[in-house]
């Protein structure tokens, strides 16, 4: 498995190069890696049937339980079956959707996303679920921005990437909560044994969070409709069985064992069911195909979220049937709405109009898709549907709570069905009105070929197919149920005699024609329908705001004067360890210390020197007065017992020195002066401040060594282990040599600085541009970076 | 002799310090280079007792402790380097400019003076 | 840009580089038991270059990039670790090497000592490459450019 999830992303990184070779048929090769992967899973669906579960780990992080393990049991299996499955068709129906240029990109976000929605649904431990999920929001950024030129698709991707990636982050913190209560990050392992407290319900209400933003739950609905500005393909792939999905396979998940906590029920159901009432409504008032879909999704989302809300075996079974159901009739659909924009060049309803004369076979498999949605036997949606009311019926008081919503919720879905097929495909006239007077002339059309018909006729048949024939989707929704909840069974049946669920059906259906009887005009009608209080409201405040008060932050606190940086860091550095060190009690300052005359004289003179370098007014003389300092501090080492010190501090000091010379000999002979007291008196303030806190911290320092140091490890073994009977040699070479090679490196980093700077200089004034070394300076002049080839 | 000692490295942070907040970049790096005198002081203060030099053979409770004399052994070096590199900014920013003032960032003034634009336009 | 010539300090260069240079190596192997090592040595050896900067100009220094001799120095030193690592040690990690010379007889020498040479050529590399770069490049460029 780990493997196939590699096979995704090599192959995503060598689709532009392969493009070359292949161009638009370069999409094939995704097809390619998700046939072999959904060739591998129906080699493992008999294994795993029986209740066998594979699972593969790699070991990252071990002792932070990071590892990367992967378990295909009965609901992995589901989800990869469709996501490889579906997969597969839309890169097929991608080879002849997409146009002929630059497709190796395209290809390659495409499949990185295929690969890691599989190792989503596949991933076994929460960190790495948490990687999958988050690469699930980067590539799908990618692709619905893909139309870079729109401001709307850029927009659209940034609002998906920054919900998505807000909720994602709330969800990592969540995982951590929930991990560290349980001893572990293996999903198995918790759901077996779920860990209890306050952490674990803010963890589990955080990854609720997650989940929401993810599967565009209410209020976070808003960026799924705006990501219909992706080409149709990704559309179909994300909004069906994959991106959309990946919030309720974690709350599928989460369910069995995380349901009994008080919040779950009433927050989970309340979220679904308003999601799926305020999706429902909005797709009612869509006139472009797309976004009535992506509404009908968030929606469809909902319903499903709102059975796993409920949270019982019985809901959960039904829930897996939904996701089943729904991913096939969605796809289906979505790549309907994509042949007919391919071939009508419009997708906006109120322009289309007699297309099923023109495209009978498009208009049969989106009618039968569009029934599966509104639960119309014998389709698989109906199956399901019919499940979750019967399962309801059996789950408590929420279960009923969850039916009433659900009922309502579904009548609108079957109006929002037929308005979908009316808009693309009836007849009417220009205002909107269907009039059985005059038949206008049909949009200008002819039916799609077989690459932009294929692949949704085939999933029209699967739907058709699993709600005459149910026992295999029985068997794989079974088995994915089990794996979520032991107790959980699925009784996929077209027919069980007159029951309560069937009748309820029927009322939903009843209802839903209702509904478009009496609201005929608005929803048989092209009228655009601006809702009066923007949903997007809150997302367009919140992003204003932030920028807004990023530039207040950033012009108070980055103000581009660097004294003043450095001014607020050395009091900041002062400030904290003063205040520590004025609370603790008992500083004992042991001034008994003796110093020799000779010590102080020197300190006397190193304080004069300093004293003479700061104010001098020449620069010669303030460097001279550096190297008397450094001298001084030079005799200090000797004092103290350091005569390799002393050696190094007197070559540098001169070497230093003249390295001044050889700068200053180009600058001016004197400083600038500058007359304005406040910044002096200030500048002073902060600096006799530094220098009184540094005095207070050496005297504590001194007489506050109570541990045993270090050091007499190394003096003891210096000889032994180090081979030298030079302590200070062997700690610097030996004992502490990584420090050294670190420290060499800066010398070396700082060479290849001074000559890239010194050379700088030299083509900056236009010396000779050719010269061999200047290669070093190249990054110092503005030359347009190389663009990559795509 | 503690108390000397102290109050030099005191000093030199001061003046270092002084010399840093300065616009003149000349003026910063020697400022740097007191600042690194002080600290360099203050870890040798830090080990402890002046002593003998730490070699092997030696009785080691007459001898002054190695690891700090380590430490600002390299210390010296590449403050050594560092300066150098500062020197040599110095020096291009003197020939391009023919200043060797650290002037204020000009984009970040502009950002701070600008009035607030759509944060839209960002996007 | 070569200074006015001076007879004294030439011959006095002429004593004085050699021996300088020799001291510098001195120090670096006295630098194990005493006194000494990589940090002086290279130090010691790059003032020696600046000696001969003062008197002869640009012709007194070495024509090898200094940046290259930083290059092997780092090289030699991280070579020094990652030798010992693929040797089985742990990165870094030294051992005495015990050589019997015919004549002198026993030596012994830890394989820091490489690790030592290449803070050597480093503080070399960087002392040299002050000198060319603040002292002669900057002189050169200006010849070039106001003549």
């Amino acid at each position: 498995m780990l493997v196939l999830i590699a096979l995704h992303f090599v192959v995503a990184l060598s689709a532009p190069f392969a493009a070359r070779a292949f161009g638009r048929r370069v999409l094939l090769l995704g097809a390619a890696v998700s046939g072999v992967t959904f060739a591998w899973l129906l080699l493992r669906t008999g294994d795993v049937l029986n209740g066998e579960v594979l699972s593969e780990q790699l070991v990252w992080v071990g002792d932070i339980g990071l590892k990367l393990s992967v378990r295909l049991d009965g609901f992995g299996l589901m989800m990869a079956l469709l996501v490889s499955g579906i997969g597969v068709l839309v890169f097929l129906y991608a080879t002849a959707y997409m146009p002929r240029e630059k497709n190796g990109r395209f290809c390659g976000y495409l499949i990185a996303f295929a690969g890691s929605m599989l190792g989503l649904v596949l991933s076994n431990n929460l960190l790495g679920l948490f990687v999958f999920w988050e690469l699930t929001t980067i590539t799908s950024y990618l692709l619905i921005g893909w139309e870079d030129t729109l401001e709307s698709a850029r927009s659209a991707a940034w609002r998906a990437l920054i919900v998505t990636g807000a909720g994602g982050l709330a969800m990592l913190a969540g995982f951590i909560l929930i991990g560290q209560a349980a001893g572990t990050y293996e999903l198995s392992a918790i759901t077996e044994a779920p860990p209890g407290g306050v952490a674990v319900a803010v963890g589990v209400g955080l990854v609720l969070l997650g989940a929401f933003t993810k599967s565009a739950q209410f209020p976070f609905q808003g960026w799924l409709p705006d990501a219909m500005a992706a080409p149709t393909p990704v559309s179909a792939y994300l909004h069906s069985a994959t991106m959309v999905k990946a919030g309720i396979v974690l709350l599928a998940r989460f369910a069995a064992p995380f349901s009994d906590l008080d919040f779950w029920q009433p927050v989970v159901i309340g979220i679904g069911l308003t999601t799926m009432l305020i999706g429902g409504v909005r797709a009612l008032q869509q006139t472009d195909l797309k976004r009535l879909l992506a509404f009908g999704t968030v929606s469809q989302l909902g319903f499903m979220t709102t059975l796993f809300g409920v949270g019982t075996s019985e809901a959960i079974a039904a829930g897996v049937a939904v996701i089943f159901a729904h991913s096939l009739f969605k796809a289906g659909l979505f790549m309907v709405a994509g042949a007919v924009d391919h071939e009508a060049g419009t997708r906006d309803l109120r322009e289309l109009t007699g297309l099923r004369h023109r495209m009978p076979v498009t208009f049969w498999v989106a009618t039968i898709c569009a029934a599966s949605m509104a639960a119309i036997p014998p389709l698989l949606g109906f199956l399901s549907k019919e499940l979750a009311y019967d399962e309801l019926l059996h789950s408590g008081d929420w279960g009923i709570v969850a039916l009433a919503g659900i009922i309502a919720g579904s009548a609108i879905t079957l109006a929002y069905s037929v308005r979908f097929v009316w808009g693309a495909f009836w007849d009417k006239t220009p205002s909107g009105a269907p009039s059985a007077a005059r038949v206008p002339e049909p949009t200008a059309a002819h039916e799609p070929g077989l690459g932009l018909l294929g692949p949704p006729a085939l999933l029209a048949a699967l739907s058709l197919l699993f709600g005459l024939w149910p026992e295999p989707a029985a068997a794989l929704t079974g088995a994915a149920a089990e794996a979520l909840d032991q107790v959980a069974e699925v009784h996929l049946t077209l027919w069980n005699g007159l029951t309560l669920p069937l009748v309820l059906s029927l009322v939903t259906i009843a209802l839903g024609v209702g509904l478009i009887a009496l609201a005929r005009t608005s929803i048989l009608g092209g009228r655009e329908f601006e809702p009066r209080f923007a949903p997007d409201a809150g997302y367009r405040v919140f992003v204003d705001g932030l920028g807004v008060s990023a530039r207040y932050v950033s012009a108070a606190v980055q103000n581009g004067s660097l004294p003043v940086y450095l001014g607020v860091i050395l009091v900041t550095a002062v400030a904290l360890p003063s205040a520590a060190l004025l609370s603790t009690d008992g500083l004992g300052i042991d001034t008994s210390r003796a110093g020799s005359g000779i010590q102080i004289a020197v300190c006397a003179l190193v304080i004069v020197a300093a004293l003479g370098t700061t104010l001098a007014r020449r620069r010669f003389v303030a460097v001279m007065l550096l190297g008397a300092v450094g001298y001084g501090i030079g005799t200090l080492f000797i004092i103290q017992g350091g005569p390799d010190l002393a050696l190094t501090q007197f070559v540098v000091e001169t070497v230093g020195v003249i390295g001044f010379m050889l700068v200053l000999r180009h600058l001016p002979q004197e400083f600038v002066r500058r007359r304005h007291r406040p910044t002096k008196v200030l500048r002073a303030a902060v600096a006799i401040i530094v220098g009184v806190f540094v005095t207070l911290f050496a005297l504590v320092a001194f007489t506050a060594r109570g541990a045993v140091p270090i050091s007499d490890y190394f003096i003891e073994n210096a000889e032994s282990l180090g081979g030298g009977k030079n302590i200070v040699n062997v700690i610097v070479v030996d004992f502490r040599g990584l420090d050294t090679l670190g420290e060499i490196s800066v010398v070396t980093v700082a060479v290849l600085g001074i000559v890239s700077l010194v050379f700088a200089v030299r083509r900056g004034r236009g010396g000779d541009p050719d010269a061999p070394v200047t290669e070093l300076a190249r990054d110092d002049v503005a030359e347009p970076a190389p663009s990559e080839a795509p | 002799m503690i108390l000397v000692l102290a109050l030099t490295i005191g000093a030199l942070f001061s003046l270092g310090t002084y010399l840093v907040l300065q616009r003149n970049l000349t003026r910063v790096i020697i400022g740097l280079a007191l600042l690194t005198h002080g600290a360099n002081l203050l870890l040798l203060g830090v080990g402890g007792k002046a002593g003998e030099p730490p070699v092997s053979g030696i009785d080691p409770s007459t001898m002054s402790d190695p690891l700090p004399q380590a430490m600002v052994l390299t210390a010296i070096v590449i403050s050594f380097s560092v300066t150098m590199f500062l020197l040599a900014l110095a020096y291009r920013s003197w020939t391009l400019n023919r200043s060797d003032e650290v002037e204020d960032d000009v984009e970040d003034r502009r950002i701070a003076r600008e009035p607030v634009r759509d944060a839209e336009d960002r996007l | 840009m070569r200074p006015a010539r001076s007879v004294i300090l030439e011959q006095g260069l002429r004593a004085t580089f050699h021996t300088i240079l020799l001291f510098s190596v001195w120090l670096f192997f006295a630098g194990h038991n005493a006194p000494g090592g990589g940090f002086p040595a290279g130090l010691v050896a790059g003032s020696a270059f600046v000696l001969r900067y003062v008197t002869f100009g640009t012709d007194g220094l070495p024509r090898l990039a200094p940046e290259l001799l930083c290059g092997f120095g780092l090289v030699l030193a991280a070579g020094t670790g990652f030798g010992s690592w693929f040797l089985g040690g742990q990165f870094l990690e030294s051992d005495v090497i015990e050589i019997h010379l015919p004549v002198i007889g026993e030596a012994h020498m830890s394989t820091v000592a490489f690790f030592d040479a290449g803070v050597f050529f480093i503080v070399v590399g960087i002392v040299v490459g002050i000198l060319r770069y603040l002292g002669s490049e900057p002189d050169s460029s200006e010849a070039e450019t106001s003549p």
